[in-house]
């Protein structure tokens, strides 16, 4: 597999903050983290659910009155909301639709894609909660 | 395909598939769970939305395990090839020891907690 290169290997170094150098690397280095709240968020569910599991649900309930974990929780929210709309507009120009001479643009999928997210929320709304 | 690759590319094909799973699912998980309940906003009257959720048995169990199980492996996934990215590229094999150690450990953990507290999903047809 590790086979001599014929030439020397160039190896670009980048310090910590290469993402400030211009704004579009910024907005892709905030997208990364959206990465964070996402992965806590989860651990934070499975350790609700190990309390609920155990039967200590009052301890469970009274952690998610505090209000640490509700602003995390606030902008966890916000940073999924990036992650989700950023993802939309992505997909939209990786994957453009064409429909005869027209190709589907990036904004498009954008605004397909929240209505999609609308509905599958009142949907869980509705079916899981509500009912 | 060399093995190595068709590993890669099915590894990143449930991330990306997780990646969905957080665009679409995530958000109202989060809102019911960590804003609405504890700050009693709309939709929540009274009872605490994992317990609303858990009564639908089989459909609640599978909603909450897709979506916390498939934002865990995305969030991990691409935390740490950020890190990598913010100057721990040094670290890249520890880091990604250390993330699939935690999707699989709270992948595994997750799944066991929910048939605990509905044991009754195993008998789904």
């Amino acid at each position: 597999m590790s086979k001599e290169k014929p030439f020397p290997e160039y190896k670009r170094k980048l310090g910590p903050g290469w993402w400030l150098a211009n704004s579009h690397f910024t907005q892709y280095m905030i997208r990364e983290w959206t990465s964070f709240f996402v992965a806590v968020f989860s651990l934070i569910y499975i350790y609700e659910l190990s309390l609920f599991a155990s039967g200590a649900r009052a301890d469970a309930l009274n952690l998610l009155k505090n209000p640490g974990v509700i602003a995390f929780n606030v902008l966890a929210l916000l940073f999924t909301m990036y992650h989700a709309l950023t993802w939309f507009y992505l997909i939209g120009k990786v994957q453009p639709i064409k429909m005869g001479k027209t190709t589907s643009k990036p904004w498009q999928a954008l605004l397909v894609n929240i209505v999609l997210l609308l509905i599958v929320s009142f949907a869980v709304i509705e079916v899981l909660v509500l009912r | 395909m060399p093995k190595v690759a068709r590993l890669h590319a099915i590894l990143w094909g449930v991330f990306s598939v997780g990646g969905f799973i957080a665009a679409f699912l995530l958000p109202v998980l989060i809102y019911i769970f960590g804003i609405a309940y504890p700050l009693g906003l709309w939709p929540i009257s009274g009872q605490d939305p994992t317990t609303s959720i858990l009564n639908h048995h089989h459909l609640g169990t599978m909603f909450l395990f897709v979506t916390v199980a498939g934002s865990l492996y995305h969030g991990i996934y691409r935390f740490q090839s950020t890190l990598t990215e913010l100057g721990l590229a040094r670290a890249k094999r520890a880091l990604e020891v250390i993330g699939y150690l935690i999707i699989i450990i709270g992948i595994l953990a997750v799944a066991y907690y929910l048939l605990m507290l509905n044991p009754s999903v195993l008998s789904l047809p």
